[in-house]
């Protein structure tokens, strides 16, 4: 019984594999966190896991990659890199595993190769095992990834995302481990990356099986989600076809969305004889036991819908993309369409635009296109520029069949053959100019940026920029607990909050009265370390509209469009202001770029339906906005 | 019954008195204007005498004053610095009054405080002063002396309007074509501002160091000095940083100008202690500018380089004592800087914090660390005075060692609520210029970047500001 650890090189850690009398398993603790609590769980909850998961006898620890990165900058304010930092000092044997994808890394769009490379690099140094897939399986956005995994030393694991229906067939699938191994070699692990959970237990062992009959000595890894509550059995039936790893998470925090329980499939597989290689259970256990008393902070970030899913095998929404999905349909309003649009929608969406994988940012682009469908009562009259570019083949070809010539049409108009053959196909994303990039970015910081913060800002610009200047003024939060962090309502008065700073000191802080005094200001008082502090709050901001007295106007999609015709660009939908690309007074002409809106991370640039001059901009990068709330105005010449 | 002597101040230098008085075994009469009404003043002192509601005006009104030592049956006065202390009519009142007033007779009071008559008496005694002519002549005459001058001293100099004052008409020439120009013009303008065309020409003393030195007398004639001072960081004339013994490397030019001061101060008769203080330019020249006739603030530099508690040594002087030791027995050993920590904010120019309440004091200790404070945990700083909150003077046996420790100092001391001068001062120390002891008066005019820091926020309070912000918004706005 070997273990595999940490600082093991590649060839090491598969020869163990290929000799092992068993399986190993993976703890995703990260897809858990991210299908189950959108991806709230913090750092120092994991730490708090550490010691015990470390113990636990991994194969490795999923801990980051996916949307978890930009989550940890954006959320819950933690350096991801610091992270892995902190995890490995308690952490010295268990390998971490990250998720990337690919091409689009991290995020949801492609990257230039030489980001791409660089953000490997530095990852690399505290990554051992890399999952690398791609929405479309197409293997080359994914060979800068797999290049730079292996030069760097580490565990590559190129994954194929699964799926059910008619195309996705065992040849279909063979045919593309053979295309992966051409490029990456035997010496790797291969994932079936079951990111929906679909299929049956049948299904997923025939699978298994046709792969290894035709390629014997290849590690499988096996990857799946809960949500029908079968995974148990795929599980067991990738195993007993010879799968050498597979995916599970601590049972105290396992919910819905996410992959099911370690020990539920240890138990299980051990019954049919097979042995889970170095798990030790009692340490599993412990580690649901330091676990489960935090899982009422992060209530509010479950699920809105409780309860397993079977439905999943039709609208095939992937876990990790459930808990912003549901989210984003209870900020919006609409949650009580979803059952509808997961039922019916999405799966036709799904088909019409070839049936390939529901998962980033595939999985976004469908959902968005469904729930746009069912809002606006119109199919595909309000494209999202990803879309426009999934139909474009900007993120590689589609991997059965081209969706049909009427959607072609509807979103690109009668020229959209045309556009297709001149603008189809992937395009090549110039190299950025890093040193360019470090320069702006040290303007931003106002000091030199490490080779870290680089990384961030190269991936997530505005919100890198936005999470340092955070901790310059708020310190390395990852200290608060979840009880604190996430705190709902207030404190109470005289609550005691304990918490050893980042450099290890410890403080005592005590919530004291908060009064309003005759300006509107709030002052809150806290007892820190034994000392009276108070803090002080201006007094909030009206919504815009009603500060101004200005009744708010609602108005509709015709009305923003008539607008827009006469130079009142106005918001066409609910989003986040990510790009503006003009400034007052510029000279504009029709269809140039004013600026870019992003909602559920699908990026829809809005055009000038006018030439003149820039007038005023009523919103910044990084502004929400609401339907019909103003952008820009043009002064038409 | 016990000797009992009043304060005529507030603040610290009331508390340095009243710890001198009770070190004699004498009692502390204090005295507070309302606004003062929680000074560590009064609670120190063994009776306290309400003048009235202030601010300002009762500590200055010199009738209250002496009723109030009449009152208390205080048989002498204190008058600290500041206030009353350099006002003869006081002096003169608690002569008149049979009240004792530390300090010189009132006739040295009103003699050294008219500047034209200080000038004249020590022009007498040969002490040297900047020189320049006297009224020039109109027309052809004055402007050859003038002319005269410059050629013998060098540009630049400041031609003055002789009936000016508090900075008005005066004007730095630096060539002689200007000097013809100007001289003319500034007739005119002193003609219609002061009704008087006289002017005449001074030379200009560029970039001097600020040197004073400590006088001690008694009623005996017996006259010694307690060695320099360098009080040349000034921000506007005031002073900001003072360390003893001056740092200037020739120690011949520092006796020198010593004895000097000893001389000065015997011309005027001088009685009590007193600070006699020069500017010292980069020639080595050296130039009276006044007697200060009042403790010092900056006294406390001298106490720790000789030893010698002067304000002790006042009252025992001021109640007819000899001096108790000889200008020999006054030895210099190590360096002592002071630090004046006010409640201002060196970045808004340097803007007083007065009304603020001081959530967190704590200050630092050790060897060679002396404080002379008033501020404590919970104290409002009253806005009707001054912004010292606290005179932080340390002492060491070399001059690195007394930087070193006064850095841990400031580094140690932690007040929050108001903002204060701390590290404004910690960016000077670590200046190479301020450590090389190489500085003149316009040091912070040149390093005007100094100004230029961040506050530092302690990792614990930035956690703190983000829970009172969850607690204030009822949810962590930067977790959803």
């Amino acid at each position: 019984m070997e273990r595999i650890i940490h600082g093991m090189s590649p060839g090491e850690a598969l020869a163990i594999l290929r000799r092992a009398d068993g399986y190993y398993v993976t703890n995703t603790a990260r897809d858990l966190s991210q299908s189950d609590y959108k991806n709230r769980i913090l750092l120092n909850t994991d730490l708090l896991a550490a010691k015990h998961r470390e113990q636990a006898g991994y194969f490795s620890l999923e801990i980051t990659g996916g949307a978890s990165i930009h989550v940890d900058i954006l959320r819950k304010q933690v350096d991801p890199f610091l992270k892995l930092e902190l995890l490995r000092e308690k952490m010295p044997k268990t390998m971490f595993q990250t998720l990337c994808r690919g091409i689009n890394l991290f995020g949801y769009r492609p990257y230039p190769q030489n980001v791409i490379r660089l953000v490997v690099r530095e990852f690399a140094k505290y990554v051992d095992v890399w999952r690398v897939f791609d929405f479309l399986n197409h293997v080359s956005n994914m060979i800068a990834v797999f290049e730079e995994v292996q030069r760097a030393g580490k565990i590559l694991e190129p994954s194929l995302c699964f799926s059910t229906g008619p195309e996705h067939t065992d040849e279909y699938y063979l045919k593309k481990v053979g295309e992966i191994l051409d490029v990456t070699g035997s010496d790797v692990v291969l994932c079936f990356k079951n990111h929906g959970g679909l299929g049956t237990p049948k299904r997923i062992g025939n699978l298994v099986d046709a792969v290894l009959q035709q390629y014997p000595d290849l590690i499988i890894h096996y990857h799946g989600h809960n949500t029908d509550s079968n995974d148990i059995g795929r599980i067991t039936a990738a195993v007993r076809a010879g799968a050498k790893i597979i995916d599970a998470s601590d049972h105290a925090l396992s919910g819905f969305y996410g992959p099911p329980p370690v020990l539920t499939a240890v138990h299980t597989l051990n019954e049919y004889g097979y042995k889970a290689v170095g798990i030790d259970e009692e340490a599993v256990i412990a580690t649901s036991e330091a676990l489960r008393g935090q899982r009422k902070y992060y209530e509010y970030f479950e699920s809105q819908f409780k309860g397993f899913d079977p439905t999943v095998q039709i609208h095939k929404l992937p876990g990790g993309a459930a808990g912003s999905s549901f989210e984003q349909a209870t900020k919006g309003g609409f949650l009580e369409q979803v059952p509808a649009i997961l039922h019916r929608e999405l799966p036709k969406v799904q088909r019409e635009l070839g049936n390939f994988w529901s998962v980033t940012p595939g999985s976004q682009i469908l959902w968005t296109t469904a729930i746009s469908h069912v809002q606006s009562g119109e199919r595909y009259a309000n494209p999202s520029g990803d879309l426009k570019n999934l139909l474009l083949g900007k993120y590689g070809p589609f991997p059965f069949y081209q969706p049909p010539d009427w959607i072609y049409e509807k979103v690109f108009g009668d020229q959209w053959r045309e556009i297709l053959r001149e603008e189809g196909g992937m395009d090549q994303i110039a190299d950025m100019d890093i040193e360019q990039e470090y320069r702006t970015l040290a303007d931003k910081l106002g000091y030199e940026p490490t080779q870290q913060q680089l990384v961030s800002y190269l991936q997530h610009p505005n919100d890198t920029v936005a999470f340092f200047k955070f901790e310059e003024k708020f310190g390395k939060v990852y200290v608060l607990p979840p009880g604190v962090f996430f705190r709902r309502g207030g404190f109470k008065l005289g609550e005691i909050i304990n918490f050893r700073d980042h450099y290890g000191k410890e403080h005592v802080v005590e919530i004291g009265p908060m009064q309003r005094d005759e300006t509107g200001k709030t002052h809150v008082y806290l007892n820190v370390d034994h000392h009276e502090r108070r803090y002080e709050f201006e007094p909030e901001e009206e919504s815009g509209v009603q500060a101004c007295g200005v009744k708010a106007v609602k108005l509709n999609k015709q009305e923003i469009n008539k607008l827009a015709k006469i130079g009142d660009i106005r918001a066409p939908f609910g989003a986040n202001v990510c790009e503006v690309e003009i400034k007052i007074g510029d000279q504009v002409k029709v269809d140039d770029r004013l600026l870019i809106l992003e909602a559920m991370k699908m990026q829809t640039p809005i055009n000038s339906q006018v030439a003149g001059k820039v007038e005023s901009i009523a919103v910044k990068v990084g502004s929400a906005v609401k339907p019909g709330d103003e952008l820009v105005k043009i002064i038409v010449t | 019954m016990k000797k009992k002597i009043l304060v005529a101040n507030r603040g610290e230098i009331a508390l340095r008195v009243i710890r001198a008085i009770q070190e004699l075994g004498y009692s502390a009469v204090a005295v507070y204007e309302s606004p003062d009404n929680e000074g560590l003043h009064i609670r120190t002192a063994d009776e306290a005498v309400w003048l009235g509601d202030g601010p300002r005006c009762d500590y200055l009104d010199i009738e209250k004053v002496i009723k109030a030592a009449q009152k208390t049956g205080a048989e002498a006065i204190h008058p600290g610095y500041g206030f009353l202390a350099e006002n003869p009519d006081f002096a003169k009142a608690c002569e008149d009054n049979g009240i004792i007033f530390i300090g010189p007779p009132a006739s040295v009071v009103r003699s050294l405080g008219d500047k034209v008559m200080a000038r004249k008496i020590m022009a007498e005694a040969g002490i040297p002063m900047v020189p320049g002519t006297p009224s020039l002549a109109p027309g052809e005459a004055g402007m050859n002396v003038a002319v005269e001058f410059c050629q013998k001293h060098g540009y630049p100099v400041m031609l003055k309007a002789t009936a000016g004052g508090g900075g008005r008409g005066i004007r730095q020439i630096d060539n002689e074509q200007q000097l013809q120009t100007e001289i003319p013009i500034a007739r005119a303008e002193a003609r219609a501002a002061f009704n008087n065309d006289a002017v005449f020409i001074e030379k200009l003393v560029l970039n001097p160091k600020h040197i004073e030195v400590q006088i001690m007398a008694d009623q005996a004639g017996t006259t010694i000095h307690l060695g320099s001072r360098d009080c040349s960081i000034q921000r506007r004339n005031q002073k900001l940083i003072e360390i003893a013994p001056s740092l200037i490397p020739d120690q011949e030019l520092v006796d020198q100008i010593c004895r000097t001061a000893v001389k000065a101060a015997k011309a005027a008769g001088y009685v009590n202690a007193g600070t006699v203080e020069f500017l010292v330019d980069d020639d080595h020249n050296f130039y009276f500018m006044e007697i200060n006739t009042r403790i010092q603030v900056e006294h406390t530099v001298t106490e720790m380089v000789t030893g010698i508690d002067i304000v002790r040594t006042q009252i025992k002087l001021a109640l007819g004592k000899k001096l108790a030791f000889a200008q020999d027995d006054v030895q210099i050993r190590g360096y002592a800087i002071e630090v004046r920590i006010n409640a201002e904010d060196p970045q808004n120019n340097f803007m007083p914090e007065g009304g603020k309440k001081i959530a967190v004091y704590r200050s630092p200790g050790g060897h060679g660390v002396r404080l002379d404070g008033f501020a404590y945990q919970g104290f409002t700083i009253p806005e009707a005075y001054d912004s010292l909150l606290v005179k932080l003077t340390v002492h060491g046996f070399s001059w690195n060692e007394t930087v070193d420790r006064l850095r841990r100092c400031l580094n140690n001391f932690v007040i929050i609520g108001p903002k204060t001068t701390i590290p404004f001062y910690l960016r000077v120390i670590d200046n190479q210029e301020f450590r090389r002891g190489d500085f003149n008066t316009a040091f912070l005019t040149i390093h005007d970047y100094l100004l230029e820091y961040e506050d530092v926020t302690s990792e614990c309070d930035k956690l703190a500001r983000l829970i009172a912000e969850i607690h204030y918004r009822k949810q962590n706005s930067y977790a959803i």
